[in-house]
């Protein structure tokens, strides 16, 4: 992908907190490029997903090309390329918590939700209608003694039941 | 019944102790300023050898004899400390970071101290934001109080650390993958050598190890080495003359999840047996042990024939397993073996970072032909082959016999040990990784052979009873399916 061919429609740039934070990180390594995840993170955190524009932007600011910073997007299931719902449920379903039953807990999820599990090609098959809710399968979440667990954005719910997963999800 | 014998997890429940001002008041910061003050860097490094601590994070290479390969003349030189615990079934730096972050930062000071080194990154997994923002308050304090930064203490010392998140691969827990991770590429392994404590992060030598290996050094060097190896068993390897000792020293924070009553983490000293582990987790969940797995989903199976087995890095060795990173999954007699490698199986072909062909395109196929062979559709041919075992010499190989095979059983055994080999130790792959899969995908499949032989048969999952689900240990194979020079194993 050449710069040229991508279609940009918002250009995107930090806001003044995340440029604080991408100045006070870009000081950490000896080379601009190893700034990389934290800065996408970054980004990802004020746009909601990876867009072309965000890619544009990244690799301008780490002076790499926008080629490199796709690779690296591509490769890590944290980033999203694809909108995704205002809550990312993510459902461990790993060995321990599959010994722990999170297939009721993903069950549950999927019929209350009503949606399919999202794919990391296909992330809008996991989002809800109104937008709101992302559901997708992770791999074990390092949580195993308290399973079966979710991640509801960064935050971490543990010994899940079908119970618990509605009070999860009522008090959000 | 075995005594938990806290030391790095001692403190982790006193309120507030992720603070300096708490933490000061349990030693906090004191064995750091020991090491400085009683001690030359080379003394520390010393110590360390001489303690006998082995990685934690999943290797279980000599901490001190690693550091001995760095060089001391190229500067700068880094340390990366991996907290991108992903190992399925373990769970233990995760606590350590959101509940103690001080302590690692203390271990990281002591092994900056005897290294010479001025700049960490501590890598740690992009999911553990409570971790993450444990940690980087924990970081800011202590550079607050004068514990980092330039000068520390007046003593010329300088050291700094980032924490730098990573973004949910697993295969970033592989030193060199998290390297060019943090060099802010794929984070895919690179050959070795050179070893990263050559050439590593940046092209320096860089020394990469897990949070558990670093919040060992405060207590090596503030109560010393002979109290340290006095823990854990020493044996003594009988392959070298004089026999070199083979230090299994100092605690371990086991792991415990599946099937007891009583999942965490629990600190013992290394060398007690699976049955007391799953006694100090609070017993069985069930009825019967069926199997376990000793050290985070990529090591090898054992079966309700090898509970005496002693959980250490020697004793899982000979066990032709591993202690791995310390994450032990407990079965029950209801649990299909079958099943339990499928999910395995998904998980390695998610995650593999697909630069190898072997390992990109069989750790896929593995998946599928588990996938078939529980979904009822294995292939119910079968195949003579030559019968592999312990041969008349002594060592693995052909015995001249021949066994009939069910043709998926053997496809599936064919293609693991194209991905690595398991009898030999030899991986066509570029990093280990691709022995974490030939060696679960083989030794489920060759201890359990009769649930999977049933299941194909039945053409569903069938789930045999414990004593009938595995072969003992004096007809299988499976046991034997690794070449232990006999002067060890007589240990
Ligand atoms: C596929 C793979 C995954 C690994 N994952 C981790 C991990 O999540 N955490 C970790 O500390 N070490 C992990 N390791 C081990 C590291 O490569 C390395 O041995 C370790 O960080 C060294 O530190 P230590 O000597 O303190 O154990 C992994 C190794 C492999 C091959
Ligand atoms: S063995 Fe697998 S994970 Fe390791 S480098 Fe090769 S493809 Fe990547
Ligand atoms: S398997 Fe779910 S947290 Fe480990």
């Amino acid at each position: 992908m050449s710069e040229e061919l991508i279609q940009i429609e918002t250009p995107f740039a930090f806001n003044a907190e995340n440029q604080r934070e991408f100045d006070e990180l870009i000081g950490r390594y000896p080379i601009k490029e190893a700034a990389m995840l934290p800065t996408l993170h970054l980004a990802q955190r004020q746009a909601g997903y990876i867009t072309p524009a965000v890619m544009k932007y990244v690799a301008e600011l780490l002076e790499v090309t926008v080629m490199k910073v796709k690779d690296v997007v591509t490769f890590y299931p944290m980033f999203f390329e694809e909108p995704v719902g205002e809550y990312v449920i993510r459902v461990c379903h790993t060995l321990p918590c599959a010994l722990r039953d999170c297939k009721v807990v993903l069950d549950h999820l999927k019929a209350k939700l009503d949606t399919d599990i999202a794919s990391e090609t296909n992330l809008a098959k996991g989002t809800t209608a109104d937008g709101k809710f992302t559901l997708m399968k992770v791999e074990c979440l390092a949580s195993c003694d308290v399973a079966p667990v979710i991640m509801v954005n960064d935050d971490l719910y543990k010994n899940l039941t079908p119970e618990k997963v509605d009070e999860v999800l009522d008090n959000l | 019944m075995v005594e938990e014998r806290r030391i790095l997890y001692e403190h982790l429940d006193v309120p507030d102790i992720n603070t300096f001002d708490v933490f000061r008041q349990y030693d906090g910061y004191t064995r750091f300023e020991k090491a400085i003050a009683e001690y030359q860097p080379e003394e520390i490094a010393q110590m360390v050898l001489d303690s006998g601590l082995k990685g934690r994070g999943g290797a279980g290479f000599s901490t001190g004899e690693k550091w001995s390969f760095v060089p001391r003349d190229i500067k700068p030189c880094y340390l990366c400390c991996n907290a991108d615990e992903s190992e399925p079934g373990t769970f233990s730096n995760r606590y350590v970071l959101e509940k103690n972050p001080h302590l690692l930062i203390e271990g990281i000071l002591i092994c900056c101290y005897a290294m010479g080194i001025e700049t960490t990154y501590i890598y740690i997994r992009g999911e553990f934001t409570l971790g993450k923002k444990m940690l980087d308050a924990a970081i800011k304090e202590a550079y607050e109080k004068g514990y980092l930064g330039k000068d520390i203490r007046g003593t010329g010392l300088n050291v700094d650390i980032y924490s730098h998140p990573g973004a949910g691969a697993y295969i970033c827990g592989e030193e060199t993958g998290l390297i060019e991770s943090l060099e802010g590429k794929r984070g895919q392994p690179r050959n070795k050598p050179p070893f990263p404590a050559v050439e590593g992060v940046f092209r320096k030598p860089t020394v990469v190890q897990n949070v558990e290996t670093l919040c060992n050094l405060p207590f090596i060097v503030g109560n010393g080495v002979e109290w340290y190896t006095q823990m854990g068993p020493t044996y003594a390897d009988t392959r070298f003359d004089p026999p070199k000792p083979d230090a299994n020293t100092g605690t371990k924070l086991y792991c415990i999840s599946g099937d007891v009553n009583e999942p965490g983490v629990y600190e013992l000293d290394l060398g007690l047996t699976c049955t007391e582990l799953i006694e100090v987790a609070g017993g069985l969940r069930g009825e019967e042990v069926k199997a376990v797995i000793p050290g985070g989903s990529s090591a090898p199976i054992l079966t309700h024939y090898e509970l005496d087995t002693r959980l250490d890095f020697t004793s899982l060795t000979l066990a032709k397993s591993m202690l791995g990173s310390g994450g032990i999954i407990v079965m029950n007699e209801t649990r299909n073996i079958v099943d339990c490698l499928l999910n395995i199986m998904k998980f390695y072909a998610h995650e593999s970072c697909g630069q190898c062909t072997p390992c990109r395109w069989g750790t896929p196929w593995v998946r599928d032909i588990v996938q078939r062979i529980a979904d009822g559709n294995g292939r119910k041919d079968t195949i003579t082959r030559p019968k592999f075992g312990v041969a008349e010499n002594g060592r693995w190989g052909d015995t001249g016999e021949t066994e009939e095979i069910y043709e998926d059983l053997d496809l599936l055994e064919s293609v693991a040990n194209n991905i690595a080999n398991v009898d030999t130790m030899t991986w066509n792959t570029i990093c280990v990784f691709g022995i974490a899969v030939s060696w679960p995908a083989v030794s489920y499949m060759r201890k359990f052979r009769p649930e999977f032989e049933a299941t194909i048969r039945e053409g569903k999952l069938v789930t045999l009873p414990v004593a009938e689900a595995t072969v003992p240990p004096e007809e299988n194979y499976a046991y034997q399916q690794r070449f232990v020079p006999k002067e060890f194993a007589d240990l």
